[in-house]
């Protein structure tokens, strides 16, 4: 398992980290996210056999966000 | 070939007229507190209460709930009905479907659930209230934090400060997860039970009609002012949640705009009814009247009360305020000072001198007499409603 922290810039409310957390139900090979609007980054912890960081940052930017891994 | 060629009724008509009926009935019956089957019901000044909570609702509350509940929960239904058309869509993909006829429902659904809910929310203030008093000083506190609250809410959404993100609540992670996998659910229940969680993240706006309802001390009117400010609440909420839920997420971009202008407004105003519960002369009602006095003052100075033989003098207190809005009194003497009350039915009749911490509930017609200790010349009474809407000074000379 690997645990990586990702800046997301343009979160908005709190929302947007309940958005980006629900990608735990979508993207496979996700264990855990946690999203702060507070510090605008999220933390992913994840299979790094089934999942990659470039899917990570596709499948956030399909949420209507950027990221970048810190 | 297309299954429904008769169109049902659309949801959202329906709903829509419901609740604009049921808002109009409202307005209707709180704008006639003279009508006698009111008076039976309750006094007219709980109608003017509820028709404030009411109003507050309609044109803050639905706004400012749906900052703080609406990105979170209707976007948790939109998620819901985003599921639905998906999965419709892939069903009956030569059939050009419209989410629509699924929207309108579970937004209804949810705000029936957040109805009941804070009624409920509000009986059990009221229960509270009726151990505890909150004086204007408390209230005074109260509307000061929740003003600066909005005012930063406001801010965040303006992007001005990184620390102003902040002032956003965000909810315990248990919560929003447990929030998040029952939205995933496509059953009536679902936007029920989300409405009825919404009592965990009320707004700013809400959280002052809670401490409101926390004053009433009385279960009954805890629970209609609330329901009275939900009822409000809804229309706007169900507009904005149906109108982003069908179009996306950039109009909830340019609505949330309009809710940061009308937020920040209201986080002044509610700071400034503060300042005026507190007696301060910094409000902006206080600094403007006697930086800048109208002619609506000066004309009220001129026809200002002169203490009567018996060194009595009289305040008008009338539904749109005290008048004359400035008193003049002789300084270092004791006084009486003689609240007049006719027909009176708005929050004009809570009386509060904050600096003598004075509070009295006048009678809807009739008169009170105050007696105010001597004070030294050149100095300032300020006196307000209890919501520091309505303001007024007595000035010492």
């Amino acid at each position: 398992m690997l645990k990586k922290t990702f800046k997301i810039p343009d979160m908005t409310c709190s929302n947007c980290a309940m958005k980006l957390e629900s990608l735990e139900d979508s993207l496979d090979g996700v264990k855990e996210i946690n999203a702060s609007y507070h510090r605008l980054e999220m933390v992913i912890e994840y299979d790094e056999t089934k999942l990659n960081e470039d899917q990570i940052v596709a499948a956030v930017r399909k949420k209507g966000y950027q990221a970048e891994v810190i | 070939m297309p299954k429904q060629k008769n169109k049902p009724i659309d949801p959202v008509v329906i709903v829509m007229l419901g609740v604009v009926f049921v808002a109009i009935a409202v307005a209707m019956i709180a704008f006639q507190p003279n009508s006698n089957s009111i008076t039976i019901a309750a006094d007219a000044g709980t109608m003017s209460q509820l028709l404030v909570a009411f109003v507050t609702g309609i044109t803050t509350g639905g706004l400012s709930c749906l900052a703080v509940q609406g990105g979170l929960l209707a976007s948790s239904l939109a998620h819901q009905i985003e599921q639905d058309y998906v999965e419709h869509a892939a069903k009956n993909k030569k059939v050009k479907t419209t989410p629509r006829s699924n929207s309108a429902l579970p937004i209804a659904l949810f705000l029936l659930a957040k109805l009941a809910a804070y009624t409920l929310l509000g009986a059990l203030l009221g229960w509270l209230g009726s151990y505890l008093t909150l004086s204007p000083f408390t209230r005074a506190f109260l509307m000061i934090a929740i003003g600066i609250f909005m005012i930063g809410n406001a801010l965040r959404m303006f992007n001005v400060h990184p620390i102003f993100r902040y002032f956003s609540i965000e909810p315990p992670k248990f919560i929003t997860r447990y929030i998040r996998r029952t939205a995933k659910g496509t059953d009536t229940a679902t936007p029920i039970f989300l409405g009825l969680l919404t009592v965990f993240i009320p707004c700013g706006v809400t959280q002052a009609m809670m401490a409101t309802a926390l004053g009433t001390g009385s279960i009954a009117m805890g629970a209609a002012l609330m329901f009275a400010f939900t009822l409000g609440t809804s229309p706007v909420f169900f507009i904005i949640a149906y109108l982003t839920t069908e179009l996306g997420s950039r109009l909830e971009k340019f609505f949330m705009r309009f809710v940061a202008v009308l937020v920040l407004i209201l986080g002044f105003v509610t700071l400034d009814g503060g300042l005026n519960l507190m007696g301060s002369p910094l409000s902006l009602q206080n600094l403007t009247r006697n930086l800048f006095p109208s002619e609506r003052i000066a004309s009220a100075q001129a026809d200002s009360s002169q203490p009567s033989a018996d060194g009595a003098i009289t305040l008008q207190v009338q539904n749109s305020g005290y008048f004359p809005t400035t008193l003049k009194a002789p300084a270092g003497k004791d006084f009486t000072l003689n609240l007049v009350t006719n027909q009176t039915y708005s929050c004009a009749r809570d009386f509060v001198i904050p600096a003598l911490n004075y509070y009295e509930l006048l009678p809807d017609t009739g008169s009170v007499q105050v007696n105010i200790p001597a004070q030294k010349a050149g100095s300032t009474l300020f006196f307000t409603c209890s919501m520091g809407m309505y303001t007024g000074q007595i000035v010492f000379e």
